[in-house]
């Protein structure tokens, strides 16, 4: 007669109930027990899974740092870290947006308080972002239903961050280039692109513009696409984009940005949330606590660094995130199968 | 030795004794996820007892006990990177109906050494067979890919089968213990237990039990799903509202 292998016999011998090896503990099978040392774990109620408090927030302050040295928004370093770390990407664009409002509303008010926002301006921008925010999350939601979400968000990552911190690199180390040699740099004002002959003129007296409003839109169009599609605020776009395309005066272009930003993404945690229910609340808020904490730290170290110094470093930070999702494009990947849930199954 | 086993099953078949009843225990009816979950210990205890209305006084082994415990299901979708023009893109996917998003199996020995592989098959006990056939992948896709859902959710410890995870205690009594992890999926979840006795079930039985989010978390999760508008009209409150405190705090 075989017996199980694991048997134990009570037969004529108490059973082996005192483990001697354990320590004298009442004898289990040996598992690997769940960590419950580990401290401060928060579950996450939309991603299902649990996260360490301290990374959330720590990353959020390193982050917000970050943004408030650079006077960026910080979505795109903070989708990408949350992604590498393991949360599923609908869930760390949509939350990410939540995270982007916090970050650009103190800086928005400040602004407004000290009137450096052409209210005029930013009403185009934000209507155009937020039928643009509409447009963007439609899509996501289609991508996500193909199965191609991640693959447009890394080549966007890529296209976008590799591009724009070229530019800035180059940029900045053209600048720091000249003021070693002493010249002083002046930025031609007043060139006129082929645009400014569109029609629909509109005047805008904060900015000192009397420009067409179609350009103005589509700049609100494109942002909003692309932020509600990978969850940034698309601040590093917009302000280039009104500098150099709509030449807005310096003194509003920020507090402008700021406030599109604000509105649009607003705009699209709502649209994220009623769409994909995928914004996880307690994941932005640990995000915006540190990012919100992070980034007035951040700002007063700014002030130590000038401003081509602090472009050049903003760029190779860019450009080391675009590396980052170049290389999962193109490097042949660990495992080329990956399964993820759909939808809800019938009764069991 | 096979024509032993086969010779010992035949006889065991015949004995009418071979009926019992199987009396068990689950340390909970309901896993709850609270703020701080980090996964949680099961214990499945039991006891094979003789059937009911038969003169039988005690059952005689020896007995194998296989505990399988089933999540909620789920529709699932298993898909493959290929190269596309130097790019690693997402091209291929099989879409499988009613996948448990949770399938472990807890034996007292080596399955093959319990039963044969057609009992394994038709208790569906098996957690390579769960996705199934997907309908319009036809049978070869539908295998490869389904073999890949139970890999990837393998390796996160959702499916498995752990072959001495069931111990006797003496010869009628079993306890097991089960690990869910802290990702576990939510939903109602069934645990099967099955008693073999020379490769055949003598006794079976099937228990539930729940995973779920409680309190905040149950909110939150509920929330999100049934008044997405104003969940969403929320974050962005609270947004806005951090955002101006960290003004106002900081004097930005």
């Amino acid at each position: 007669m075989r017996l199980p292998r694991n048997f134990r016999s009570i037969a004529g011998f108490p059973a082996p109930f005192v483990d001697t090896e354990f320590g004298g503990r009442v004898s289990v099978p040996l598992f690997s027990f769940p960590p419950n040392g580990q401290a401060l774990q928060v579950y996450l109620p939309i991603a299902e899974l649990s996260v360490n408090l301290f990374f959330l927030i720590g990353i959020g302050g390193a982050v917000g740092f970050l943004s408030g040295l650079f006077g960026v928004g910080g979505g795109f370093l903070l989708t990408p870290l949350l992604i590498f770390s393991g949360v599923p990407s609908p869930v760390a664009v949509a939350s990410v947006t939540g995270q982007v409002v916090a970050a650009s509303t103190s800086g928005a008010l400040s602004y407004y308080r000290r009137g450096m926002i052409d209210l005029h301006l930013a009403l185009y921008l934000v209507l155009s972002g937020i039928l643009g925010a509409f447009i963007g999350v439609y899509i996501f939601s289609v991508l996500r239903a193909m199965g191609q979400l991640d693959l447009v968000i890394s080549l966007g990552f890529v296209i976008l961050l590799g591009s724009v911190g070229s530019l800035m690199m180059t940029e900045s180390i053209r600048s720091i280039l000249k003021r070693r040699a002493g010249i002083v740099v002046r930025r031609e004002a007043n060139q006129h692109n082929w645009f400014h002959g569109l029609p629909m003129r509109i005047r805008f007296k904060k900015s000192k513009l009397y420009i067409s409003v179609l350009p103005v839109l589509v700049i609100g169009l494109v942002i909003g696409i692309v932020g509600s599609l990978l969850g940034i605020g698309g601040g590093f776009i917009m302000v280039p984009a009104l500098v150099y395309l709509l030449r807005v005066p310096g003194n509003v272009v920020i507090g402008t940005s700021l406030l599109q930003v604000v509105a649009m993404m607003g705009a699209t945690t709502i649209l994220h949330a009623v769409q994909s229910q995928s914004v996880d609340i307690l994941l932005a808020f640990c995000l915006m606590v540190g990012g919100t904490v992070g980034a007035q730290f951040g700002a007063s170290a700014g002030q130590y660094l000038r401003g081509e110094q602090l472009r050049a470093l903003l760029a190779i930070l860019i450009l080391l995130v675009a590396i980052r999702f170049a290389a999962g494009l193109l490097i042949a990947p660990g495992d080329p199968f990956s399964t993820a849930v759909i939808g809800p199954g019938g009764v069991l | 030795m096979a024509a032993l086993l086969v010779l010992s099953g035949w006889l065991c078949w015949t004995d009418p004794a071979s009926a019992a009843r199987l009396v068990s225990l689950l340390s909970t009816d309901t896993v709850q996820i609270t703020s701080s979950f980090s996964g949680e210990t099961l214990s499945f205890f039991g006891n094979i007892a003789p059937d009911a209305g038969t003169a039988e006084r005690y059952v005689e082994g020896p007995f194998h006990v296989v505990v399988v415990v089933i999540g909620p299901t789920m529709q699932r979708v298993a898909r493959r990177k290929s190269n596309v023009w130097g790019l690693w893109l997402n091209t291929e996917q099989v879409v499988f109906d009613d996948v448990p998003s949770y399938f472990r199996v807890l034996s007292s020995d080596k399955l093959t050494e319990i039963t044969d592989p057609v009992t394994l098959a038709t208790e569906n006990i098996l957690p390579e067979a769960q996705p199934g056939l997907s309908a319009e992948a036809g049978w070869w896709r539908s295998t490869v890919f389904g073999r890949e859902i139970v890999r990837l959710l393998g390796r996160r410890g959702f499916y498995g089968l752990d072959e001495n995870a069931v111990n006797f205690q003496s010869d009628t009594v079993y306890s097991a213990r089960l690990t869910l992890p802290s990702d576990t999926p939510p939903g109602p979840y069934i645990a099967l237990t099955y008693v073999f006795k020379d490769g055949a079930v003598v006794a079976r039985k099937s228990e539930g039990f729940g995973v779920r989010k409680i309190g905040f978390e149950r909110f939150l999760g509920t929330a999100a799903r049934q008044q997405p508008l104003l969940y969403g009209v929320v974050c962005v409150t609270l947004a806005v509202f951090v955002g101006w405190l960290g003004g106002v705090i900081f004097r930005r």
